[in-house]
């Protein structure tokens, strides 16, 4: 893992945890959740989004469970812990004063 | 919220490291699912369905990558790899048994070693002293410039007691050894007899009964007693209603008041002295006697508990106050300073050098032992190069593979701790039997959990220790060179090899400091054996008497019975000189030794004279053999009612006549100014020391016991003319004919009692020693290994230079000068250090010079020859290589 991703990665723990805040998805939904909001302007690779799934998962942010798809498989459907929910808001406040600092940069320099 | 988050976070890893196939099956589910879903979402948009398989696959990317991405995602690599590691080590030691023996015998010895001797560490000078707060408790002392720790009079004491402010409690105690008759056989108590409160200084209370009060300590009031439980149990068969019960000590009715717990450990005394521990009998209640105004004597050894909060400094100051006071109106209390010293330190103060000097050799032990692995895994990892390349060339991380070495060491380390774990478990027993008899806190050394937590951190810490720099050294291989040289040109690379000459070079050095230290030691063990001690304790039988005060009421009853005994036993053919007298050398000693006058002397300014006194029977000095330098010893005419008389010692004569003839001058005691008090010295006799490694004999004086006070107890010598071992019977015989009421204590030889001052150095010189040659051991190890790999690597050219006409013996010397380079740097590193041994090891050495150019020289000859025969080995292997073979291998 190189050094660019870690901003791809912080970003990505934000938009998976903000997809699923509003109701349980498995991989796949989250990955078209993302595409299809962003106008297909953000790409999640599966080799970033599923080990994000797992490291999300052992950090207690969010919980797995084998459930009943809506084509009828079974998938493994995540959803947001209570601790994931606060790290959420954590997140978000985060991000909104990045992008807003960024912005500023940007904008008068 | 957050323990649930935990609480989550340790179940998942739980599940990832024991049931990792089920969670390798959930992801393949997972990811599987995503490849059907992505392929009917294809569909749907009107891909084929062969078309939109593939598409979802090239959408999902590297399947394995993900997996192993994952994985790492677990944070259960670390696990998984080290325990792959260590089963990867685990096969490669198996492959190589000679050097995992090697390492794995080395460490348990080294980690066995120095896991007992902090067993004996630990039990002595770690745990806490089995009283309460014992932080509290310090040993009062007085002081003065002829003295540094004095004991306390009576009378000063009981003003210490009253007037102090800094202390919660105060007692003192003075051994009075106590004959217990009425029970059957009467037997010979250890006995102190202490003041109100004793045992709640120490804070400890009696399981029965109560302990003394100040109403117990008046003179002429009810005779007290308490016991211990040992006692209590064999003497008194463990009755409940002892309490109250009379028992007969010496003749004297005694009450039992209380009976202590078991674990009433005694707190140690400095005055004839009994060791620390359960050594004490029973306690008699501690009466002041006679007046108030006498503070002359000084006898009793005393302990406080300091209030809390309060420093050691400020309760000296307070007690230095109090004796100020009484020295305005006492005479005697002048020139006297209050002395603290906590309880803990005083009682260790005898064996703490020892214990660290065997601690810092064991250490040293250690460190060779793993400088030696450190070696021996760097000569391993250098035939490894080409192994360790492969693996950094196919994208093994550094890290991963420093990890993996460390694994390897660490397995080594853990290996040798078991194995040293168990030697020390015999290894403590062994040492506990071995110590001196009346080593401080013997009973305390135990086999304990600190024993295996000290062993599994110094298994740690050793492993990473020799581990890591092998370890970095092979994470720094350079890719290129191993994977391309071929063997024939294949040198371990100059970074490690100037590490390993410089381990050896340290091992040397090590292992040639310890062997000073250990002989120093036996250099000076060896001056205490062959000094002169001033006695022959050869074949001598001594015992103890008691006479009970109550049925020898006065000194004329004593002295004849102790004339009639004497008398009896000389008449014996069989005992060739039968003597009494009130001690034995180095058996401890009375420092009460002031109060006299000399005869046309003056003490210097702020002094007195002082002598230590002792009592004498004629031929008390021809049973001891010692010999007499001046005038005559006693004869049947020193009695009562002629010229008093005493014998000094040479010590004496110098000291208080110096150049002149001693016998016929004359001193007496301060109490006695009468003229036919006065005491004539009739002769001088040669000195013995306080402990065989005294610096000199104490000033010390005779009374003849014919005319000395009354002193219950004194000790017997017999020497025989043929069989020794008869003596005892016949002691006992005579005694019993004149007193079936008395016992006979304490029976032994001489050269027992001789032997035993000498049991304290023989351990430290025996430990020392075995350490210093299982440094010596592994140092010879650490020297082969190197020299025989790098034999092993340089074979082609001692076979092309054998080829060239090169003779066995020049290619031996040339290994040999390369192992001795090694050596003698390592060798004069040593010596340098050891200059300082004989400063480490201080009190411990007796007459030995710091700068002894033959013990030196000794130890670099011993070094130096071990290391020639460890290179020896693989430089006659060097001889032996065929030039052929060696040019057309690999």
């Amino acid at each position: 893992m190189g050094k660019p991703s870690d901003l791809i990665q912080g970003t990505l723990d934000l938009l998976i945890l903000k997809t699923i805040s509003v109701e349980p998805r498995h991989g796949w939904a989250i990955a078209k959740r993302i595409q299809q909001v962003t106008d297909e302007q953000l790409q999640v690779t599966q080799g970033a989004l599923y080990p994000a799934l797992h490291r999300l998962e052992q950090q207690g942010w969010i919980k797995a469970q084998w459930k009943e798809s809506e084509t009828g498989r079974e998938a493994k459907f995540y959803t947001l812990t209570r601790a994931g929910a606060v790290q959420l808001r954590k997140e978000l406040e985060q991000w909104e004063r990045l992008s807003n600092a960024v912005g500023l940069v940007i904008r008068l320099v | 919220m957050a323990f649930w988050r935990w609480f989550d976070i340790a179940r998942l890893r739980w599940r990832s490291v024991l049931r990792r196939r089920r969670v390798e099956q959930d992801l393949d589910r997972e990811l599987q699912f995503f490849v059907e879903q992505e392929a009917a979402h294809l569909v749907n948009k009107g891909m084929s369905v062969e078309e939109a398989r593939y598409a979802a696959r090239r959408a999902l990317g590297g399947y394995t990558q993900i997996q192993e991405e994952c994985r790492d995602m677990r944070r259960t690599n670390h696990l998984e790899d080290l325990v792959r590691d260590l089963r990867y080590a685990a096969r490669s030691f198996l492959r190589d048994p000679g050097f995992t023996l090697a390492i794995v015998l080395s460490m348990a010895l080294s980690i066995g070693a120095t896991s007992s001797i902090f067993s004996l560490i630990d039990g002595v000078l770690l745990r806490a002293l089995p009283y309460r707060d014992p932080g509290q408790l310090v040993r009062t002392f007085l002081n003065s410039s002829s003295y540094s720790k004095f004991p306390v009079n009576p009378n000063d004491f009981r003003d210490f007691r009253q007037q102090n402010h800094t202390f919660e409690s105060m007692a003192a105690y003075t051994r009075t050894d106590n004959q217990l008759s009425g029970n059957g056989k009467p037997v010979r108590l250890s006995s102190f007899a202490v003041t109100a409160g004793f045992f709640h200084v120490l804070g400890l209370t009696p399981a029965m009964g109560r302990e003394f009060s100040e109403a117990d300590e008046v003179s002429g009031g009810a005779n007290v007693v308490v016991l211990s439980d040992r006692l209590w149990r064999s003497q008194f068969g463990a009755s409940r209603d002892v309490v109250g019960r009379r028992i007969w000590l010496e003749a004297i009715p005694f009450t039992v008041t209380g009976v202590m717990p078991p674990g009433a450990e005694h707190p140690g005394n400095t005055y004839r002295a009994v060791a620390f521990g359960d050594t004490v009998d029973l306690w008699t209640a501690f009466k002041f006697e006679g007046s108030p105004e006498r503070r002359g004597s000084h006898f009793l050894d005393c302990i406080g508990r300091m209030k809390p909060g309060i420093t050691q400094r400020q309760a000296e100051a307070d007690l230095n106050a109090v004796m100020a006071e009484l020295a305005r109106t006492h005479e005697g209390d002048r020139n006297w300073r209050i002395f603290l010293v906590p309880l803990h330190r005083e009682i260790v103060a005898g064996s703490r050098p020892l214990l660290l000097v065997l601690l810092g050799a064991v250490t040293l032990v250690l460190l060779i032992a793993c400088a030696n692995a450190a070696n021996l895994l760097l000569a391993r990892a250098s035939s490894r190069r080409r192994e360790i390349a492969l693996r950094l060339a196919v994208g093994a991380g550094r890290m991963r593979l420093v990890r993996q070495m460390l694994a390897e060491s660490l397995l080594l380390s853990c290996m040798g701790a078991v194995l040293g774990g168990l030697l020390a478990v015999g290894g403590v027993k062994v040492l506990v039997a071995l110590l001196p008899a009346d080593f401080p806190r013997a009973a305390d050394i135990h086999v304990n959990g600190m024993l295996f937590l000290f062993t599994i951190v110094v298994a740690l810490a050793t492993g990473v220790a020799f581990g890591l720099a092998p370890a970095l050294s092979a994470s720094r291989t350079d890719l290129r060179e191993p994977l391309h040289e071929s063997s024939r040109s294949a040198t371990s690379g100059g970074d490690s090899l100037r590490l390993r000459h410089l381990l050896v070079v340290g091992e040397v050095a090590l292992a040639c400091v310890l062997l000073i230290g250990a002989a120093l030691m036996m250099r000076s063990f060896s001056n205490l054996l062959h000094d002169d001690f001033g006695f022959k304790a050869e074949h001598a039988l001594t015992a103890t008497l008691s006479l009970p005060e109550a049925t020898y009421k006065d000194e004329k009853s004593a002295s004849l019975f102790y004339k009639r005994l004497l008398d009896e036993l000389e008449s014996d053919p069989e005992i060739a000189v039968a003597g009494i007298g009130s001690d034995l050398p180095w058996t401890g000693y009375d420092d009460n030794a002031g109060g006299f006058k000399i005869e046309g002397k003056t003490p210097p300014p702020h002094q007195e004279f002082h002598a230590r006194y002792h009592m004498a029977s004629n031929d008390y000095f021809r049973a001891l053999r010692v010999p007499l330098v001046a005038g005559r010893y006693f004869n049947e005419h020193d009695v009562r009612g002629s010229q008093n008389v005493v014998l000094i010692n040479r010590s004496m004569a110098l000291k208080y006549w110096p150049g002149e003839d001693a016998a016929g001058k004359r001193m007496t005691f301060a109490d006695k100014p009468e003229d036919k008090d006065w005491l004539t010295v009739v002769g001088v006799v040669g000195d013995v020391k306080d402990t065989p490694s005294s610096a000199a004999a104490e000033p010390a004086f005779w009374w003849p016991v014919a005319q000395a006070p009354f002193e219950p107890e004194m000790v017997a010598v017999l020497r025989g003319r043929s069989d020794p071992n008869a003596l005892g019977a016949k002691l006992r015989a005579a005694v019993a004919a004149l007193d079936p009421n008395l016992a006979v204590g304490d029976v032994r030889f001489l050269d027992d009692v001789a032997g035993h001052s000498f049991s304290a150095p023989r351990f430290g010189l025996f430990l020392v020693g075995l350490f210093a040659a299982l440094a010596l051991a592994l140092a010879a190890v650490g020297t082969y290994g190197v020299i025989s790999y790098s034999v092993n690597q340089r074979k082609q050219e001692f076979g092309i230079r054998m080829a060239l006409g090169a003779g066995a013996f020049n290619v031996i010397g040339f290994v040999l000068r390369e192992g001795m380079k090694l050596a003698a740097a390592g060798t004069a590193v040593g010596i340098v250090c050891g200059l300082g041994m004989s400063r480490a090891l201080g009190s411990l050495l007796y007459r030995v010079k710091p700068f002894d150019p033959f013990t030196l020289g000794l130890c670099a000859v011993v070094v130096l020859g071990t290391a020639a025969l460890a290179c020896y080995v693989p430089a006659r292997r060097a001889t032996s290589s065929d030039p052929m073979t060696a040019l057309r291998a690999d």
